[in-house]
């Protein structure tokens, strides 16, 4: 890798990161805030149910396409500890080139998605058309699949420990 | 030709592939199969942003990883020994309460044997209580809790078994309801087996006097919470989405605001640890929702029962319960608890109901198999994650969580057997 793309990436990396905040304090506040205004003065935004459902879904695709880049997706990892060396890189290789593989389908079907709801102008929700709000779909399992690929040529990241909690 | 697909595709997960991508690949062939497009697969991963209840998964999360960062788990231990440590066995009671309260927040184990075992591990040394036992105790509590308000893998639960539209219903609310006696009974039978067996350890001394109430001024803004969430939901007056969504947002601004524990910048990387979390549990279950369609279309829960059934009679529910709890130890320990729940409810959920199983039962039955499957030697993941936090090998564990284990697998036998205790509460 070049140290252009890799300051590039790193641009990418911090600029998800700022994203993901925003989208869970948004949606922490917002449903906060729906509950006290429905308990104590009998209202609400009837536009807050759909958006938060929208934030979850965006936010969670953020989530899973960080958890790409540090090696944290979920899956059966007992080959780490059996295996060693050549064969281990040869099967990250493997397993991550064929995740790659899936996330670029899945772009490529979402994308097909987006294109139908935007000719079709479907609705979503407060006037916000559907194919906006699909638009993630894309656009994670499209990151997703490069950094598969990126990571499937790397070493694996030892998992970063939950920081000492005191004591 | 199916069986090649099916080979390569276990291959691919034993090389260590994500299960998503696992799923993913059986949804995109199984339609392609069934004669529809690939769009179809991407429209039934977007019905994630069609689950109302589903929100309560990552405002949990989040709650939890924030009191896990701040000071709550010294503050937690502090006031539940005051509260008990003063019984005989009083600090292993302590470690099986703080560590039951946690796990129901987090909803990861892992995180509470890190978390809580920094904390209670030196403490209990220093009390004179053998290492193999305080290891053994520590290993297995972390797994405690899964089954009590407000545990995300039972939301998980409810959110993928509501698809089914049983009667019952599998109202979340319901299972939180179900999962409160269970849990005791594991805390009980924990709690008397470590007092039991550090009897001649020396009593502690009674904790000054005034230490009660100062550890209560400590924890006074993490005290209303357990009781506004258990009172909430147990009343009715909030539904689980709700109860999170309050618990987030205070969490958030006692721990930021208030107590300045996590610094605003330090906050961007919290929400990340969550969100990865959630969001590698959110892929998983995007496909499953594909798969869970394509299932039933082609009668594979129907066809699995029919052929359960010439092995084991509808009129036996037991050994249809027995044959469960042995495939969900076994699958909890190779899967850990999210993505077995994810994977394994569509297939067993709909058998489970023709053998007559109350499905809000079948959720309890499930999490305190996967409880025990959580630390299951020999790959039982939080053995491994005890050995990385305590420094020792993993055989250490393994031999130090045996009684532990044997006791919760007579908590999980009588909760499987005895629909009642679960059902109790709700229905």
């Amino acid at each position: 890798m070049t140290p252009a793309f890799q300051r590039n990436l790193a641009r990418l990396h911090r600029f998800e990161d700022w994203v993901l905040t925003l989208l869970v304090l948004v949606m922490v506040v917002l449903a906060g805030a729906q509950i006290v205004l429905r308990n104590f003065f009998d209202s609400g935004f009837p536009w807050a149910e759909p958006v938060l459902r929208a934030l979850v879904l965006w936010s969670a695709m953020l989530g899973a396409v960080i958890a790409t880049r540090d090696d944290q997706h979920i899956g059966l990892d007992f080959i780490a500890r059996f295996a060693g060396g050549t064969a281990l890189r040869v099967a990250r290789f493997v397993a991550l080139a064929f995740a790659a593989a899936l996330c670029g389908a899945m772009a490529w079907y979402s994308w097909a998605l987006v294109q139908l709801d935007r000719e079709g102008h479907t609705e979503g929700v407060i006037g916000i058309p559907a194919w906006m709000l699909e638009l993630i779909l894309p656009v994670g399992f499209g990151l997703m699949a490069l950094r598969f690929l990126i990571r499937s040529v790397l070493p694996a990241k030892a998992h970063e420990t939950l920081p000492e909690t005191g004591a | 030709m199916i069986w090649v697909i099916v080979g390569l595709l276990i291959l691919l997960a034993a090389l260590g592939a994500p299960l998503f991508a696992i799923l993913g690949a059986i949804a995109l062939i199984g339609f392609h199969m069934a004669g529809q497009e690939g769009i179809a697969v991407a429209v039934e991963f977007y019905r994630l942003s069609d689950m109302p209840a589903l929100i309560a998964i990552p405002l949990f999360t989040l709650a939890g990883y924030i009191l896990a960062e701040s000071k709550t788990p010294q503050r937690l231990v502090r006031l539940t020994n005051a509260l008990v440590g003063w019984l005989p066995g009083g600090l292993a009671i302590v470690a099986v309460l703080a560590c039951t309260l946690f796990t129901a927040f987090t909803g990861a184990t892992g995180v509470t044997i890190i978390a809580l075992g920094a904390v209670l591990y030196p403490a209990l040394r220093q009390a004179h209580y053998g290492e193999k036992f305080s290891l053994g105790l520590l290993t297995a509590s972390g797994s405690l809790g899964l089954l009590l308000v407000p545990s995300m893998p039972l939301i998980l639960y409810g959110v993928v078994a509501q698809q089914f539209q049983t009667t019952p219903p599998v109202s979340i609310d319901a299972l939180f309801k179900a999962g409160v006696l269970p849990c005791l009974l594991m805390v009980v039978m924990l709690g008397a087996y470590s007092a039991w067996h550090v009897r001649n350890v020396a009593r502690p001394q009674a904790a000054p006097r005034g230490e009660l109430m100062a550890a209560t001024k400590d924890a006074a803004w993490e005290i209303p919470l357990p009781f506004v969430i258990l009172i909430g939901i147990y009343s009715g007056k909030l539904a689980a989405s709700e109860a999170a969504a309050a618990t987030a947002l205070y969490v958030l601004i006692v721990t930021v605001l208030i107590r300045r524990e996590i610094k605003l910048a330090e906050l961007p990387r919290v929400i990340r640890h969550a969100m990865v979390l959630v969001g590698g549990i959110l892929v998983i279950l995007g496909f499953s929702l594909a798969l869970t369609n394509w299932l039933i279309d082609a009668e594979v829960p129907e066809k699995l029962f029919q052929f359960l059934r010439t092995h084991i009679p509808e009129s036996n529910p037991f050994l249809f319960l027995l044959a469960l709890n042995l495939f969900l130890l076994v699958f909890g320990m190779l899967l850990e608890g999210f993505p077995a729940i994810i994977l394994l409810v569509p297939l067993v959920l709909p058998v489970a109901v023709r053998y007559g199983i109350d499905p809000v039962h079948l959720g309890i039955i499930f999490l305190a198999n996967l409880q025990l499957g959580i630390f299951l030697p020999p790959l039982g993941i939080n053995l491994y994650i005890a050995s990385a936090r305590f420094r020792q090998p993993v055989m250490t564990l393994v031999r130090a969580a045996v009684p532990f284990f044997l006791i919760m697998l007579a908590a999980t036998l009588i909760i499987t057997y005895w629909p009642g205790l679960s059902l109790w509460l709700a229905r």
